[in-house]
């Protein structure tokens, strides 16, 4: 080999490195998230396009709603895997999935942006805290939702039905305030012989169909899944205030479609949908396609609301409902974290939130507070009065487990095979039995109450407070 | 022994010895797979048993002795699943041989489209149990569903399939016969053409009818390959679990819930990895145990015929 050849092949060698060490320095970073197929995972893929990082590439892991996508989760925890990079979990999946999740707070001491004071605290917390009231952060909140009301205006407003309404009844036709007051004006819109009915809510046995509406009744009632000082269950999950809170969720099937007892989500958007329905109890995070026209054939006739509260046996009005939503979590075995970091410290800036406030929730105070945000669509006005109202599940480890047992005895009671007062008995036997077999030690006092929110966080108010 | 005989049988021995070593040099690949893929699942899977062991929550794994078979056995509640299973394996099982043997039947004759036919009916066999499920939800939705619209249009009040127990088992059953029976007809349908046809001849000079044709001969010849078919949708229907998660979720309550439901549940909702273990001991056992007694009794039936 001549002494030019070898310099000719050295010079190639070197151009070739350094072509290799470029293309690899300019490699894809694939940042892969769990989270449910919808609105709002599509929301968050079509803002990640515009990552000004065009290296970086998100890069969806969709599952259905339901147990699939915790157990998705929860699959990859238990192998100590990385197949993604951060999933968006329910907020009562906190407790559980904490051990497995990097602590927020470390992420706000480091970056410049993303601290813990440009969330809602109430929201950080909701989302994201574990345990309760502790401080710690593992989730964001990427995506707040709240049980809401969703009515027909255009037979509200009906000059002939109000009349009519008044007739029978009494009083002016409205928005009701309370369960006492849904209960009636279902039964007056409950017209099966026109296909028309006067309430809709979920009653179905899978994830957490069931158990998130007839919370919201438990609670509105003065009732409580449990006392989470004692551990107990039995007394104030089975308490008469309790049972009141769900006798009213099954009784509302009265004024449903037949055979909703069995219904999730997608039935009761449906109904919505076809107008089959005067009310429905459905999470503000549909109502981006049920106010869409191009779902909905009564797009321009539903009108977005608060849920219903109720006046309890003690004569207090409560209005508590179910939270929905996801924190946005981070997996602690990925080994992305600084450009997962850089991607979070864009992704919540007001901007691209602005965007995803347009179709779903956003947890970023800048944009909550804007002026205009509460007319980016028809039901953010009322989603803001719905914060104030909301609710949530054990924030314990043994949350699935829980959840599962009431689901099954809610869904019983639903379905007419047990009576309220049976299922939430049995509900209570086996969440007091879990919590046993966990490690916790139920302290059982010498009474329980008959309103358990007397003494567990009392919200209980003298009147009916409305809300617009 | 003389030096020839002696070397005879040294080169029968060393011709021997080789075989086996061939046939264990071939065999091995497969059984380390085997081994690896089934055997040390199986020994963790009852290891495993013997814990309290969260795969999630991981802490200490607790040695607890038979309290994960005794908490299962003792639990009402499982038993309930055990007596739902039966009730749905029964139910399936007998609808989709009676179809199936009736339909098999009537495809091993000759006729003008018999091949399409039979493509088109092996058709939801070909589908995941997660869509039948999905499919058969749809279909049986209360309000919307076909199901219901035919009922009621020849004026039939319409039935809440799914929100209630008992129609909930019925709705499973007609969704597993639905996508199952076709396995059973491929098998009859061989079953039953592969019986000579000298022997329907000799039969029919006889004098034999065809229902004496049908249970006589029919039947008994192709017996073996129909309990093969029984077997193997008996330990199917047994370990059915997608097509509930789709259909029912369970629910009503916890009615519509098997025992395979019941282990996925433990071991992936619930994540108690121990007690799921030993659940699906207890399955594994009686599987075991059924299909030793009717490969057992396919053995006899051999024999026979």
């Amino acid at each position: 080999m001549t002494k030019g050849t070898r310099k000719r092949l050295m010079a190639t060698g070197a151009a070739f490195a350094a072509l290799m060490a470029a293309s690899s320095a300019r490699a894809e970073t694939n940042l892969t998230f769990v989270w449910h197929a919808g609105t709002c995972a599509d929301a968050l893929m079509d803002i990640a396009k515009d990552y000004p990082d065009k290296d970086v590439k998100i890069v969806p892991a969709l599952v259905p709603y339901g147990p699939q996508w915790h157990d998705k989760i929860a699959s990859e925890f238990a192998i100590q895997g990385d197949a993604f990079d951060f999933a968006m979990w329910d907020s009562q999946s906190t407790a559980e999935f904490a051990s497995h999740a990097v602590k927020i707070n470390d992420i706000f001491d480091k970056s410049s942006y993303l601290k813990a004071d440009i969330f809602p605290p109430a929201s950080l917390s909701r989302y994201g805290e574990y345990p309760d009231g502790s401080g710690e952060f593992y989730g964001l909140p990427a995506n707040q939702d709240a049980y809401g009301l969703t009515y027909r205006k255009d037979l509200f407003e009906d000059p002939k039905e109000q009349e009519a309404f008044k007739a029978k009844y009494g009083k002016d036709l409205k928005v009701p305030q309370t369960y006492q007051d849904a209960k009636e004006v279902a039964e007056f819109f409950t017209r099966p012989d026109q296909g028309l009915y006067g309430w809709a809510q979920m009653g179905g046995r899978d994830y957490d169909f069931a158990t998130t509406a007839s919370n919201s009744f438990l609670w509105s009632f003065g009732g409580e899944l449990y006392n989470p000082a004692t551990f107990e269950v039995k007394g104030y999950l089975d308490s008469p205030a309790s049972i009141d809170g769900v006798q009213a969720y099954v009784d509302m099937f009265k004024f449903g479609p037949p055979g909703s007892t069995n219904w999730g989500f997608d039935e009761v958007n449906t109904a919505i949908q076809q107008g089959q329905v005067a009310m429905a109890m459905q999470w503000f995070y549909f109502n981006g396609s049920n106010a869409d026209p191009k779902v909905s054939k009564f797009a321009d006739k539903v009108g977005f609301g608060v849920l219903p509260g109720a006046v309890g046996r003690d004569g207090k009005f409560r209005r508590q409902f179910s939270v929905g939503g996801q924190g946005m979590g981070i997996n602690k075995y990925s080994k992305k974290l600084p450009e997962l970091t850089k991607f979070m410290e864009w992704y919540f800036q007001p901007e691209q939130q602005k965007r995803y406030a347009a179709v779903c929730q956003t947890g970023l105070k800048a944009v909550l507070e804007s002026p205009d945000w509460q007319n980016l669509n028809s039901y953010n006005k009322q989603f803001s009065s719905a914060l104030a109202y909301l609710n949530d599940y054990w924030h314990l480890p043994e949350y699935p487990v829980l959840l599962d047992e009431l689901q099954q005895e809610i869904s019983a009671a639903a379905a007419g095979t047990k009576t309220v007062q049976q299922a939430l008995a049995d509900a209570a036997a086996k969440n007091e039995r879990t919590l046993e077999r966990a490690g916790y030690e139920i302290k059982r006092g010498e009474s329980t109450p008959e309103v358990p929110d007397q003494t567990i966080s009392p919200v209980g108010q003298d009147s009916v407070v409305p809300v617009e | 022994m003389s030096a020839q005989s002696h070397a005879q049988r040294q080169a029968k021995l060393r011709q021997q010895s080789s075989g086996r070593l061939m046939i264990f040099g071939f065999l091995s690949p497969t059984l380390a797979i085997l081994l690896f893929m089934v055997a040390y699942p199986i020994f963790s899977l009852v290891y495993y048993s013997f814990f309290n062991f969260s795969a999630l929550r991981q802490g200490a794994m607790k040695p607890i002795g038979l309290r994960n078979y005794e908490f299962l056995l003792t639990d009402e509640l499982l038993w309930e699943r055990f007596i739902f299973t039966g009730k749905f394996v029964f139910i399936c099982v007998v609808l989709q041989m009676l179809i199936g043997i009736f339909v098999g039947y009537q495809l091993q004759k000759n006729f003008r489209g018999r091949d399409l036919v039979f493509t088109v009916l092996m058709m939801p066999m070909m589908l995941s149990p997660v869509v039948v499920g999905f499919l058969w939800r749809y279909m049986l939705n209360s309000e919307w569903g076909i199901v219901n619209f035919l009922l009621s249009s020849i004026g039939l009040s319409k039935i809440d399939w799914l929100g209630q127990a008992n129609a909930a088992l019925w709705a499973a059953a007609a969704a597993d016969t639905w996508m199952w029976t076709p396995f059973i007809v491929l098998l009859a349908t061989a079953a039953f053409r592969g019986i000579p046809e000298t022997i329907y001849e000799a039969a029919e000079v006889d004098g034999a009818s065809p229902a004496y044709r049908f249970f006589r001969i029919t039947l008994p010849m192709s017996a073996p390959v129909l309990f093969i078919a029984l077997i193997l949708r008996l330990i199917d229907s047994f370990k059915q679990y997608d097509l509930f998660v789709a259909l029912t979720g369970g629910g009503p309550g916890s009615s519509t819930e098997t025992v395979s439901f019941a282990v996925a549940k433990t071991a992936f909702s619930y994540f108690y990895t121990g007690e799921a273990s030993a659940l699906a001991v207890i399955l594994l056992v009686i599987i075991i145990g059924l299909s030793m007694i009717l490969v057992r009794h396919l053995q006899k039936m051999g024999e026979k015929f």
